[in-house]
């Protein structure tokens, strides 16, 4: 019993446990080998193969003595226990079951193998690949941790994607092999999801700890939800309705693939999930509805299907499918009964799946054929393999004296005696026999059309008796048919009971697994699916017809590939949207997202409050007067105009100063003379150095924007400046702290000046100021890298007379102007610690002086007259500024501390000078080399577009 | 000499930054040839090999510097190393590309350099001031950096649309930044915590317009959609060992920098927070996935790839608590493997002296050239999330977060994202294995064999011996959830 697994671990920690690492073990080790071994001939590594897989079967027939004895066997080691990951591996009845199918299926295929692949292929990849994927079912079947289990359900997928793929230059096998990994692995990550909540509701992995807790699962809202996600997982696994269709493809696959994949592993891992689950999951109401639906619509559909199938392997994958449909609904019917019928089918299945899949083979690699309707009369041919594959078939149907006669019987004992349905009893029993009236029906036209219906036709190969050792396998499966077919209880008798045992949480009931039970109502169904699937049979042509008449040209991997083009198609179509690689549209899905973002704070906040006091602060809001309102006015215009006359250059730039002015104009009635007066020079000289730019660009900007484009982006700039003016508006009107206060107290006392911002700029922020004239230095030699020696292309300027270009009045009156200017300028720096001024200001005011001069004048004139290397000019503006600071090292204070006191020059009156004034002196020096740089580049520019000129001529 | 002594444990940065500047100096006075820029990166390169030892080794102690602006903790430290080893092994794989194309300027490393000081300051930053000091740092240079192929019109192309949109979203940070000043008066994340901790601030509408700002600007960074624009040009634009840099170091850095933000200065806005990150985390996964299925350039295929990885990451994230920090890390170590891993494959990809970067290109490459093949496989199987590779791990460790913190729907789309995106990956392995092949690729130069190689031993063998990922990222987790 499951319930004992925790008394039992502390004693089952003996040294035999490592036999069960072993099991596991085997096939890894045995990669190794093969790897090796097919190195040196094609035998040895079949014989690597084969003796990996017998090396685990002994390790688990060693252990299953402790089996038997009801005790589950436990081994583990520590991998990541604060994670919940364990390296633990369990043996209980259901695993030794399904080791031993593994193996000792895995074993005859092996041989088969040998015989089945051409010569020409050393089966060394085969053999890999095919005990990797041993080895991932093995993992499966022996995980204790749930985890470790969906690491090897991923194995699986994997392999037999590699398994399925063999033969790769087959696009039909690259397609099926897909086909089958896009969804066994999509089940697989569905799978994985689910274990990680079950771990999260059972607060463990491991499973015997779940096992205990079934009922806080069962109990929990997230029950559901696990139960899909696992049901996902073993059903597109185990092939059911409508995941099924990728295991008619995976046929083309070489056969013993299919005979090992279809048979007794691969698709059994999803009914081992669905068996391994039973006492977590099942006993549900969802559990019965969703499993036992499924299976038996599986069990009907793959059953007619594989009736209308030519294919001889077609035939078997749907028949397949259907016998994995009856599994499931065993397991659906969630009664003791159906779940041990349910284990034991399990058995049969694989042993007379993979002896028909093998017999099958056999027929293709005889006759070169798998079309049944090019052959016949096989019986004549190769008489023991046909009686193999009747009696194999035979069982398939469920004829008595089989082993699948015997599961079909409980089958058909549990649907009589199953509690549901009150009002239809008939329902149930009815549906099975139909389902079986089907299989017989397969089943008989598989024997009817390959071994007799008439004397043999003309295949492509000459069939006779295949080698010995090929059919060696079919002979002992189809012996272990007869022996459980004979003596059930003697046979899988204990083995079904202690699988049983895992699978029910209750106890087992008292089951005779005998070959005569009575004449009963499930002997009258078995007669009745006997008499009706033979009539079926007999009048199959007209199905034939019927299907041939509604043919349905949608195929699964047709549908597949269809679908992956349509992801393709879907993808393109996404990135044609998203990723336009367009920095315009990048730009309007930024701003977008920017402004839906701050909407959706704004949404955030509970207006339960209050929506007034979200947005206003407890600030009074400052009185509007006619000033302000002008100001607001022209300043919108202003900006309005810029944009409105973007295309026309000059205009736009007009418009532009006139917005820089009113915010100059701002700064002065918030009492700031200092901003003022930097913004109202910074104005000057950009607007001055762009006008001479200007000369370089068309008069006009070129259309480069769509109307509807430009309602968009006009949208989004609204949305944005909104958001960003009411944001202001909020934190406007909200108290805070300034750290003016400070130094309006300490401007005079610690830096010897009454102008506070200056005193800021040169003293407290000084090191601040002097980053900042490196930076502009730093740009200014940018500035110089870029421009000096380029030949600009630009369109010839107006032609005008020499006389119009300066107009003589403007050169007269600018003349006597720049002493005038240079004085001010003068001025204005050396009052600038104490009155609205400084080296900033005055170093523009200079810069418009000279630049002035250009403009008037004209560059020739200009740069004739003002030969200053302005580079240099930069260089000693920095040096004075950095030397300032490091003096104060001298005095013993750290760097850029400044003093000050009275000195009284002659002619000039005492006169207050700081330290800092020599630091604003290197202000005023980099500021004006900026400037002037940047004109004797711009202006420059003009003279290498002349050279240009020939140059290009001569190219 | 005490005050120096105080910034001992500020010394990495000091290092680089000097060592940044010398190199510079080396660069300017010497030839301006190609063998200057190897030298001078295989001295940046030592560099960071001996400041990564230097932290590794160094103690893990929370310390504030700079009037607690600057912050360094076990977490930084593992940031920080996992940075250096990024942008030293990107260095490393880029030298053979550069000489070949003819722009190996010294100017290369030290820029990467530089970039590396930023990260190390977004890492290490503790207030809203450093925070943008370093990312500005790391910006700036990497605009450089992308458009370095001034001769290529995608690579300036490219440049010029990373560095607009960057400056956007730098503004936007800065915007938002301001906005959290104005509202709390305060700049330091330290200081933030407290005042934010009264419950109030979920009812400040400038805060909370400040923070989702804030994480705009760093959605951006990290480039999760919608800001994800720039990251397929870039890719695509920018020659392929400056892309690896992309896609490595800097991720990590803005990465960390989220997650000390929102863990250390808006512990107390989780609930706000935490909607944007799932946002941002559902739509990198979903279009990241669904983009990659149809793109035929590899590097383009990164880049959405890394658009659905930085999706996955958020997902730690998003579940804020110390498990997912530590889920994140170890997330980002992985990944950063397979990321550098799967860039030295493309720079493999190479005829004579002709880069070939159509995914169509790898047809039959397990004819041509098997370990290259095999290695790329492992690499797309981890980055799929197929266990036991580490890219499984990685995965794992964000989903069992979230689902830990109740954030199961998160938990699931992100299952279903990388079913989408182990669909695009596996294409690029049955390309490779199944097609017909085209002509052999030319031998790559050592480094570049040397990386894919390393890589994908380390994905394919994590499973070995996960402890020490787990204990050093439990540890750095530690440091900033308490």
């Amino acid at each position: 019993m499951p319930r004992r697994v925790a008394a039992q671990t502390a004693v089952q920690h003996g040294m035999s446990n490592i036999s069960l690492f072993l099991i596991l073990l085997a096939p890894f080790a045995g990669i190794f080998a093969v790897s090796v071994a097919a190195g040196f001939s094609r035998s040895l590594g079949a014989w690597a193969a084969g003796a990996s897989m017998a090396a685990g079967l002994v390790a688990a027939l060693q252990l299953a003595p402790q089996v038997f004895s009801g005790s589950v066997v436990l081994w583990r080691v520590a991998w990541l226990p604060e994670w919940g990951l364990d390296f633990a591996l369990r043996l209980d009845g259901l695993g030794l079951l399904f080791v031993v199918l593994i193996l000792g299926i895995g074993l005859l295929i092996v041989l088969y193998a040998a015989y089945y692949m051409p010569q020409t292929d050393n089966l060394g990849r085969f053999y890999i690949a095919l005990l990797g994927f041993a080895g991932g079912m093995l993992g499966i079947v022996l995980a204790e941790n749930i985890l470790l289990m969906v690491v090897f359900w991923e194995v699986t997928s994997l392999t037999s994607f590699l398994l399925i793929a063999y033969k790769y230059a087959d696009v039909e096998a690259r397609i099926a092999a897909r086909l089958s990994l896009a969804m066994t692995g999509g089940g697989g990550l569905a799978l994985l999801a689910g274990a990680l909540l079950l771990g999260h509701v059972a607060g463990s992995y491991d499973f015997s700890v779940i096992e205990d807790r079934a009922g806080l699962v069962r109990d929990n809202a997230l029950y559901p939800v696990i139960l899909i996600l696992f049901l996902l997982g073993a059903f597109t696994k185990s092939a059911q309705f409508p995941f099924h269709v990728w295991l008619p493809h995976a046929m083309a696959a070489p056969t013993p693939v299919s005979a090992y994949l279809h048979s007794a592993t691969m698709v059994k891992a999803g009914v081992f999930l669905l068996a391994r689950m039973y006492p977590i999951l099942a006993g549900t109401e969802l559990w019965f509805v969703i499993v036992s639906t499924t299976g038996a619509i599986t069990f009907l559909y793959g059953a007619y299907i594989a009736l209308l199938k030519h294919d001889l392997k077609g035939l078997l994958a749907y028949s397949t499918i259907s016998h994995l449909g009856l599994i499931t609904l065993l397991f659906g019917l969630d009664t003791p009964l159906a779940a041990i019928a349910g284990v034991f089918h399990i058995i049969n299945h694989a042993i007379f799946k993979a002896s028909l899949f093998m017999a099958a083979g056999i027929i293709d690699h005889e006759t070169g054929t798998r079309d049944m309707r090019r052959m016949a009369g096989l019986f004549k041919a190769m008489p023991r393999t046909a009686i193999l594959g009747i009696l194999a078939a035979a069982s398939m149907a469920g004829v008595p004296l089989l082993n699948g006669f015997l599961s079909k019987e409980m089958f058909f004992t549990a649907t009589v005696a199953h509690p549901g349905f009150e009002n239809a009893i008939y329902l149930l029993p009815a549906f099975a026999t139909i389902a079986g009236m089907l299989s017989v029906a397969y089943s008989v036209r598989f024997v009817h059309d390959v071994f007799f219906d008439g004397p043999v036709k003309k295949t492509p190969k000459v069939p006779h008796e295949p080698p010995v050792w090929m059919r060696l396998p079919i002979e002992v499966l189809v012996g272990l048919v007869l022996i459980v077919g004979f003596l059930p209880q003697l046979s899988v008798g204990p083995i079904l009971h202690t699988a049983a045992e895992a699978v029910l949480p209750g106890p087992v009931p008292d089951i005779k697994l005998a070959v005569w039970h009575g004449f009963n109502l499930p002997l009258v169904m078995t007669i009745m699916a006997f008499g009706l699937g033979i009539l079926q049979f007999s009048r199959r042509h007209k199905l034939y017809a019927l299907r041939d008449r509604f043919a349905f040209a949608l195929t699964s991997p047709v549908a597949f590939e269809r679908f992956y083009r349509a992801a393709a198609r879907l993808s393109t179509a996404l990135l044609a949207f998203a990723d336009t690689q367009s920095l315009q549209r990048y730009l309007a899905l930024f701003f977008s997202f920017a402004v839906i973002a701050g909407v959706w704070a704004w949404v955030r906040i509970d207006l339960t409050g209050g929506g007034a006091t979200v947005l206003t602060g407890p600030l009074p809001i400052l009185a509007v007067d006619a000033t302000a309102v002008v100001a607001a006015a022209t300043l919108v215009f202003a900006a309005l105009g810029t944009v409105v006359f973007r295309h026309d250059r000059l205009k736009a730039l007009i418009y532009m100063s006139v917005a820089g002015t009113v915010v100059s104009l701002a700064f002065l009635r918030f009492h700031a003379p200092d901003l003022a007066m930097t913004q109202l020079s910074v104005e000057v000289v950009t607007i001055l150095l762009l006008l001479m730019c200007l000369r370089y660009l068309p008069e006009r900007s070129a259309r480069q924007s769509t109307t509807g484009r430009r309602m968009r982006d006009g949208l989004l700039a609204t949305a944005a400046g909104t958001g960003v003016a009411a944001l202001t508006y909020a934190m406007l009107t909200r108290p805070y702290e300034t750290i003016a206060a400070y130094h309006m107290a300490n401007a005079k006392p610690l830096g010897g000046g009454t102008n506070v911002v200056n005193v800021i700029l040169v003293d407290f922020r000084g090191y601040d100021t002097l980053g900042e004239i490196a930076v502009l230095a730093m740009a200014a030699l940018g500035l110089h890298a870029l421009l000096s020696g380029t030949r600009m292309q630009g369109p010839g300027g107006p032609t005008l007379a020499s006389a119009d270009r300066y107009p003589i009045m403007l050169a007269e009156l600018m003349r006597p102007l720049l002493p005038l200017s240079l004085a001010v300028a003068a001025y204005i720096f050396l009052r600038g610690h104490n009155l609205p001024g400084g080296g900033f200001i005055a170093g523009l005011v200079a810069a418009v002086a000279l630049v002035l001069q250009y403009v008037a004048q004209g560059t020739d004139f200009a740069g004739e007259r003002l030969r200053i290397n302005t580079v240099r000019l930069l260089g000693i503006g920095l040096g004075i500024a950095t030397l300032t600071g490091v003096a104060s090292f001298v005095f013993g204070y750290p760097f850029l501390t400044s003093t000050h006191g009275y000195v009284t020059p002659p002619v000039i009156d005492k006169f207050e000078l700081a330290s800092a004034i020599a630091f604003d002196l290197g202000v005023f020096l980099v500021v004006i080399g900026t400037v002037l740089l940047a004109l004797t580049e711009l202006a420059g520019l003009r003279r290498a577009e002349d050279v240009a000129v020939p140059a290009k001529g001569d190219a | 000499m005490e005050t120096l002594a105080a910034f001992a444990p500020a010394l990495p940065e000091i290092i680089l930054a000097a060592g940044a500047m010398v190199f510079l100096m080396l660069g300017v006075f010497s030839a301006d040839n190609a063998r200057t820029g190897v030298f001078i990166g295989w001295l940046t390169v030592l560099l960071m090999a001996g400041v990564a030892i230097m932290i590794g080794t160094g103690g893990a102690e929370r310390v504030e510097l700079f009037d607690g602006a600057f912050v360094v903790d076990a977490f930084s430290r593992f940031c920080k190393v996992l940075i250096l080893g990024a942008a030293a092994v990107s260095l490393m794989l880029s030298f053979g590309y550069f000489e070949r194309e003819r722009i190996m300027k010294f100017e290369i490393p030290v820029l990467a350099l530089l970039s590396t000081v930023g990260m190390f300051m977004m890492v290490s930053a503790n207030d809203l001031i450093s925070l943008y000091l370093g990312l500005e740092l790391m910006s700036l240079a990497l605009y450089v950096l992308a458009a370095v192929h001034r001769d290529s019109l995608r690579s300036s192309e490219s440049g010029l649309k990373y560095f607009v949109l960057g400056a956007l979203s730098s503004g936007m940070l800065l915007y938002g930044a301001s906005l959290i000043y104005g509202f709390t008066g305060t700049t330091s994340f330290t200081a933030l915590a407290s005042t934010l901790q009264a419950g109030e601030a979920a009812q400040n509408l400038g805060l909370i317009v400040g923070l989702v700002f804030l994480l705009v600007g760093l959605a951006f960074k990290i480039s999760a959609v919608p800001f994800h624009m720039w990251t397929p040009d870039v890719y695509e634009g920018a020659p392929t060992p400056v892309t690896a840099f992309f896609a490595g170091a800097p991720k990590v850095a803005a990465m960390a920098l989220l997650l000390r933000v929102l863990h250390d200065a808006f512990p107390g806005m989780l609930f706000q927070w935490q909607q944007i990150i799932v946002f941002l985390s559902v739509a990198s996964m979903l279009l990241g996935s669904f983009a990659a299925i149809g793109q035929t350039s590899i590097k383009r295929l990164m880049a959405f790839s890394s658009i659905a990885n930085v999706g996955f990451i958020l997902i730690g994230l998003a579940a804020g608590t110390q498990y997912g920090v530590s889920s994140v890390l170890i997330y980002l170590a992985i990944y950063v493997v397979m990321t550098l891993g799967s860039f030295a494959v493309v720079l493999a990809m190479r005829r004579a002296n002709e880069m070939d970067e159509t995914i169509g290109s790898l047809a039959g490459l397990s004819q041509t050239n098997l370990p290259l093949a095999v290695a790329f496989a492992a690499l797309l199987f981890s980055l799929a999330g197929i266990p036991p590779l580490a890219g499984f791990f990685a995965k794992f460790y964000v989903l069992d977060a979230a689902i830990k913190a109740g954030l199961t729907p998160l938990a699931i789309i992100g299952v279903l994202a990388s079913v989408v995106g182990a669909f695009y990956y596996l294409r690029l392995v049955k390309i490779m294995f199944f097609d017909a092949p085209g002509e052999a690729f030319t031998q790559a130069e050592p480094a570049v064999r040397w990386v894919f190689t390393l890589s994908a031993l380390l994905v394919t063998f994590y499973v070995v011996y996960p402890a020490f990922l787990l204990d050093a990222a439990g540890t750095a987790a530690r440091a900033l959830v308490p």
